[in-house]
């Protein structure tokens, strides 16, 4: 009976409730049926009357009893959603098929997670609000408050100049080939292929890298319309992961000053995956775990190690 | 058990579809690997089954690889007869393969068996020499494994492994990858750097296409072919 008392239910004062509405039901029948019934044969006129009005009252009377008696059991029963802090999902508990369907335990648990997510993003967010270094461009147009000299933007670089970075890239890594091509207006999207080992698009707002999605050397990289296929993810799990890994090297490479370096240090980054097959985990000296190669690269190293091991 | 205990192993790559060549080339690496001492075929192949589920890879199917054997009819005066295989395989249900011995390769649609029926006045289906594959399909990550039982003429003769490593397309760059995979449920059964890839000009970059898996395929069926039977419980 301990959840009962949680959930601030008096089960008592509830099947009794139950039984007096019962009760005043029955008692509200009895009253339309003897109306329905109508004055029953008497010697007198006199004495029809007089026992139809009687009855009447004491059907009433019997009415007014039950209704009472139900209010008094009502305060009793309580006010359970009310009280209880997952309101009326919390009158799961009182199921008695609980012990076969775990509801409300993975209930409680989601809820007690959402709680710690809420928690978490709040703290991450406030953190990040701290922060000068900012992608997007209302943040940028805020944090232009605190330096007054920002460039003219490096969102607005004329497409000429991002061409010259990509070339100056592409000359710089001879194992890796980049296909600059706009197919929606003036953002640039870069299919890097690495070596005979994956291909990576890269969706670029001016010198920003917005999205990253890494595919083996084999896969499709166009969609059936001749398009560059920009969302559809890996099949294998292998390059899923370094996708993983790669959007991640993306919010960790940020210097908005100075947009050019990061794409560079980014690919400086990505082409440390030619050897993804072929490279043992620097932590663990294995090539497997749990049947994926080392898919994290350090950022600053460059070392391979497997995703678990790294820590 | 002589032959039996020899490994014979061979890599290639290979489409899962012969419709989408370019999709899903990986690399393969079969093996044929020694039955246990006073086990059956079958108890060896339940063991390797039980060790990859332990590795909680996931059954996906089954699979199947058969070979005839066609002698060349001709005027081949002297010289011991040419002959031709014929080959199927059920991750190409819509092809077959042809190979003469060490000569060209063709893949056809797989009605070529029907026209095979139409030569033979100059190929005659060497009856009794039909060698196949067949076992179960696993999936354990990016791998692919497919353990099989090659049985001739109604007998089973031995166990073949493969092994694909789908995400990589250049063979010899995740050898040592996979090697310690096969070692996971094959223990000290698994060979060296097969020479088929050393010999390979062009750094192992093979077109996409199934003919070395096949390859692969034909040089196991050619050892187990010739090996004797030996009467014994190690092979039924
Ligand atoms: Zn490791």
């Amino acid at each position: 009976m301990a959840d009962v008392m949680n959930v601030g239910v008096n089960l008592e004062a509830f099947s009794q409730a139950i039984s007096a509405i019962q009760a005043l039901r029955s008692s509200v029948t009895r009253v339309f049926d003897s109306l329905k019934d109508g004055m029953k044969n008497k010697e007198t006129l006199e004495g029809r009357e007089k026992n139809f009005i009687s009855e009447f009252q004491e059907n009433l009377q019997a009415v007014n009893r039950d209704l009472n008696e139900l209010e008094r059991l009502s305060n009793l029963v309580g006010r359970p959603s009310e009280s209880h802090p997952l309101h009326n999902s919390g009158l799961l508990s009182l199921d008695p098929v609980q012990d076969k369907t775990p509801l409300y335990s993975q209930l409680l648990q989601a809820y007690k997670w959402s709680n710690k997510l809420q928690y978490h993003a709040g703290l991450a967010s406030s953190l990040l609000n701290q922060q000068s270094l900012k992608r997007s461009a209302n943040q940028m147009g805020a944090s232009a408050k605190r330096r007054p000299k920002v460039q003219p933007s490096a969102l607005a670089l004329p497409p000429q100049y991002v061409d010259d970075v990509i070339s100056r890239i592409c000359r710089m890594f001879p194992d890796m080939t980049i296909e600059l091509s706009r197919p929606n207006g003036t953002s640039a999207v870069l299919l890097v292929t690495l070596g005979k080992v994956l291909k990576a698009i890269l969706v670029m707002r001016s010198l920003f890298i917005d999205r990253t999605i890494v595919r083996g050397f084999n896969e499709n990289v166009y969609s059936e319309d001749g398009k560059l296929d920009i969302w559809s993810k890996s099949n294998y799990q292998v390059f899923q992961k370094v996708t993983d890994h790669a959007t991640t090297a993306l919010l960790h490479y940020q210097l908005p000053q100075m947009p050019d370096v990061v794409v560079r240090s980014f690919m400086t980054w990505l082409r440390s995956y030619i050897k993804l097959f072929q490279t043992p985990c620097q932590r663990c000296g294995k090539f497997l775990q749990d049947g994926l190669p080392p898919t994290w690269r350090d950022f600053r190293t460059l070392e391979a190690s497997h995703d678990t091991c790294r820590q | 058990m002589g032959d039996l205990n020899s490994i014979s192993l061979d890599c290639g790559r290979k489409p899962e579809h012969p419709e989408e060549t370019h999709s899903d080339v990986g690399r393969t690496c079969e093996l044929h690997v020694p039955v246990a001492e006073g086990k059956s075929v079958q108890q060896t192949v339940d063991l390797l089954h039980k060790k990859l589920e332990q590795l909680s890879a996931v059954k996906q199917g089954s699979f199947f690889v058969d070979c005839e054997t066609y002698h060349a009819a001709g005027p081949t005066s002297g010289q011991p007869p040419k002959l031709l295989y014929v080959m199927h395989n059920s991750e190409m249900p819509l092809s077959c393969m042809a190979m003469f011995e060490g000569g060209p390769c063709l893949t056809a649609d797989a009605n070529f068996d029907v026209l095979m029926v139409k030569l033979k006045s100059h190929f005659q289906n060497a009856k009794g020499h039909k060698v196949e594959s067949r076992g179960a399909r696993y999936q354990y990550c990016d791998f692919l494994v497919k353990v099989g039982t090659i049985t001739m003429s109604s007998s089973a003769r031995g166990i073949s492994v493969e092994v694909e490593y789908c995400p990589c397309v250049v063979p010899g760059d995740c050898w040592n990858l996979m090697k310690e995979f096969m070692q996971s449920f094959l223990g000290s059964n698994v060979p060296e750097l097969p020479s088929v890839f050393t010999a390979k000009p062009e750094g192992l970059y093979a077109p996409a296409d199934s003919t070395d898996t096949m390859t692969q395929y034909l040089e196991l069926f050619s050892k187990v072919r010739k090996q004797q039977v030996v009467p014994g419980s190690t092979v039924r």
